[in-house]
């Protein structure tokens, strides 16, 4: 068997030992989620459009994500119209950036890698890049969502009369405690990631303004960056969607009262 | 009340300061070719040639197109002469750059005769486009977050500043001892981190200790893995950017790609643990226990995500790239996506073993605090 084969079965038998069927769930929804990234890979190599592939691709990873954890459904639904938006929002930050970056496709440090590959092949890759960028930050969109809806429907059910003025300030004080560790969350990822390209850098003595300008550490950074930009967004958005949801399911209780 | 108006008023003022600052350093970088050793140009004119279409062998069609760009050069001992560069960029864009009226780009001067200078385009200036993404993160996170927003901030800016010096470190012992330096690295990050997140306190060790014990943990149960499938499916070739031994540097960058992730976990559950007990203190050991299993089983599904999406939606280009060099999906997965999936099960292991320990090492030394 191989190594993947392995560590797969392994971590789904403690998937399963901690959480049950909840964790089952979530080994699930991993493997399909690397089944849609996979899809969104193989559908722009076959020339579709890559945004609108990442749009599609990124709903799905983030309803498949939201929806197979247990949580409750008041705090799902709200997680994923909020992580929806704040997706928007981003594919709206990160497509005039990357083109005015112009970090797209690969770098003289790739040259190695790609030694005998074509590379004029017909896609753009700012295009490319800009769906890369999405993608890796779908994770933390979702893992944030969640987070402040579930921390914030556990205020509602100990204190179901709040009012939506105290939600709102109660949904920034769980995002002040969520933030600071999910941002190490992202640098440690990101810069396990990128280990092997910062040893490079001071190996081969890049200067300091070189570092700066490189394609690939500006693009990796700017990656790092958007991550950060949504989960910041992702706390006010969360708790905007959540008391409108609130205000709704009250004003319809309210109105059901007056007909009796 | 007053007291909170003077507070949120102090706040705003550093607010409009940060701004002025990020705004003033965003609009430096435009004007910092003085800072360069190397000439930088900007261009005043673009002219188009004809796009000429190519293929490959495996049927790709692009279209490639040559551009002379005319400007002047904005540093050094050239600065200020008028020059023109010829450049070729394609449709795809993947190794050049499609330069318009305005860009700026780094440029190698060949020759300087008759004050005629001839040279050609290297790559792209980049810098404004970093510092204004650097600013609108630091803005936001000042706007909403305020005060924490700063903490946060601080923590990951030094942790930046210990990983540059491992990585310096590293680099002056030739690589050799790349898994201590950063597996030591790793304590003094969690050490540090935790203690500007939580404080020092008794909570904060419990969860150090959740930390290194999971990462560890992850580590060792990979290593028995690896050992007893004789790495089998494993492309350390098809690693990026390597300058040293593989192995151990495949090891680091999990250790550290994992740390995070387990840290983030066991700080909820820990504090969630500690909240609860303060609320509901006749809670026994095994009460705390099943708790903290439940809080942990939700969180960890989502939080393996987001490392997998860090780790495996890098190779995008790469992998697409492969697939339309005529490779198969089966090989293309093998020398662009296995590592990163490898990476990302290795943290999920740690991931999720951080759970009841977590809520076992709370349960245990949960009482004394709160009875005191």
């Amino acid at each position: 068997m191989s190594t993947i084969t392995v560590l797969g079965l392994v971590l789904l038998v403690l998937m399963v030992l901690v959480g049950g069927k909840a964790g089952f769930q979530s080994f699930l929804a991993l493997l399909l989620n690397f089944g849609l990234l996979f899809l969104a890979i193989v559908l722009v190599a076959f020339h579709f459009p890559p945004l609108p592939v990442t749009l599609v691709v990124g709903m799905l990873v983030l309803a498949l994500t939201i929806f197979m954890s247990s949580g409750d459904d008041l705090s799902s639904t709200v997680a994923f119209l909020a992580s929806a938006a704040v997706l928007v929002i981003l594919v709206l930050l990160i497509v005039p950036v990357e083109h005015w970056a112009l970090v797209q496709g690969f770098g003289p440090e790739d040259s190695e890698d790609l030694e005998g590959l074509s590379v004029l092949v017909g896609i753009n890759f700012v295009q490319v890049t800009t769906a890369t960028a999405i993608l890796s930050t779908l994770g933390a969109i979702a893992e944030a969502a969640m987070a402040i809806a579930a921390g914030l429907s556990e205020i509602l059910e100990q204190h179901p009369k709040v009012s939506t003025r105290a939600l709102l300030g109660d949904g920034i004080a769980v995002g002040k405690q969520i933030i600071g560790t999910t941002f190490n969350t992202l640098f440690f990822g990101f810069f396990g990631g990128f280990l092997a390209l910062f040893i490079w850098f001071t190996g081969v003595h890049y200067s300091f303004g070189e570092i700066l300008n490189d394609k690939i550490f500006v693009s990796e950074i700017l990656m790092i960056l958007f991550a950060m930009v949504s989960v910041i967004l992702t706390v006010p958005i969360t708790t905007w969607v959540m008391t409108r949801a609130v205000a709704g399911q009250r004003k319809r209780a309210a109105k059901q009262m007056s007909e009796k | 009340m007053q007291g909170l108006v003077k507070k949120r008023k102090v706040t705003l003022g550093l607010w409009i300061v940060v701004l002025l600052i990020g705004g003033l350093l965003v609009w430096g970088t435009q004007h910092n070719a003085s800072l360069y050793h190397d000439p930088i140009m900007q261009v005043t004119s673009v002219q188009k040639g004809q796009a000429t279409k190519e293929e490959d062998d495996f049927h790709n069609v692009d279209y490639q197109t040559k551009q002379k760009l005319s400007g002047h050069i904005l540093n050094g001992k050239y600065r200020g002469q008028k020059l023109t560069v010829t450049n070729t960029y394609s449709l795809s864009g993947a190794m050049d750059q499609h330069y318009r009226k305005g860009s700026q780009l780094f440029i190698v001067v060949h020759q300087h005769q008759h004050g005629q200078l001839t040279a050609t385009a290297k790559d792209a200036k980049r810098d404004t486009a970093l510092v204004f993404m650097l600013w609108l993160v630091v803005g936001l996170l000042l706007l909403i977050m305020q005060f924490s927003g700063f903490m946060a901030f601080l923590s990951v800016a030094l942790n930046g500043v210990l990983f540059l010096m491992a990585i310096i470190l590293n680099g002056s012992t030739q690589g050799a001892r790349v898994l201590w330096i950063f597996g030591s690295l790793a304590v003094v990050f969690a050490a540090l981190t935790l203690w500007l997140v939580i404080g020092a306190n008794r909570q904060m060790l419990i969860t150090l200790a959740t930390t290194l014990g999971g990462t560890a943990l992850s580590i060792i149960v990979a290593l028995l893995v690896f050992h007893f499938t004789h790495e089998k499916g494993m492309y350390y070739e098809s690693m990026q950017y390597v300058t040293q031994l593989p192995r151990p540097l495949f090891l680091a960058e999990t250790l550290l790609g994992s740390l995070g992730a387990v840290m983030d976990e066991s700080t909820d559950i820990i504090s969630s643990l500690f909240a609860l007990k303060r609320e509901r203190p006749e809670l026994s050991a095994t009460q705390v226990f099943k708790s903290g299993r439940q809080i942990g089983s939700t969180i960890m599904g989502p939080l393996i995500n987001v490392l997998f999406f860090i780790f495996v939606a890098d190779t995008f280009p790469m992998a697409m790239l492969y697939l339309k060099n005529g490779n198969s999906w089966g090989y293309t997965f093998s020398m662009n996506m296995s590592m990163g999936v490898v990476q990302s099960l290795i943290s999920g292991i740690g991931i999720v073993l951080a759970v009841p320990l977590a809520s076992y090492l709370a349960s245990r030394f949960i009482e004394k605090k709160v009875r005191a």
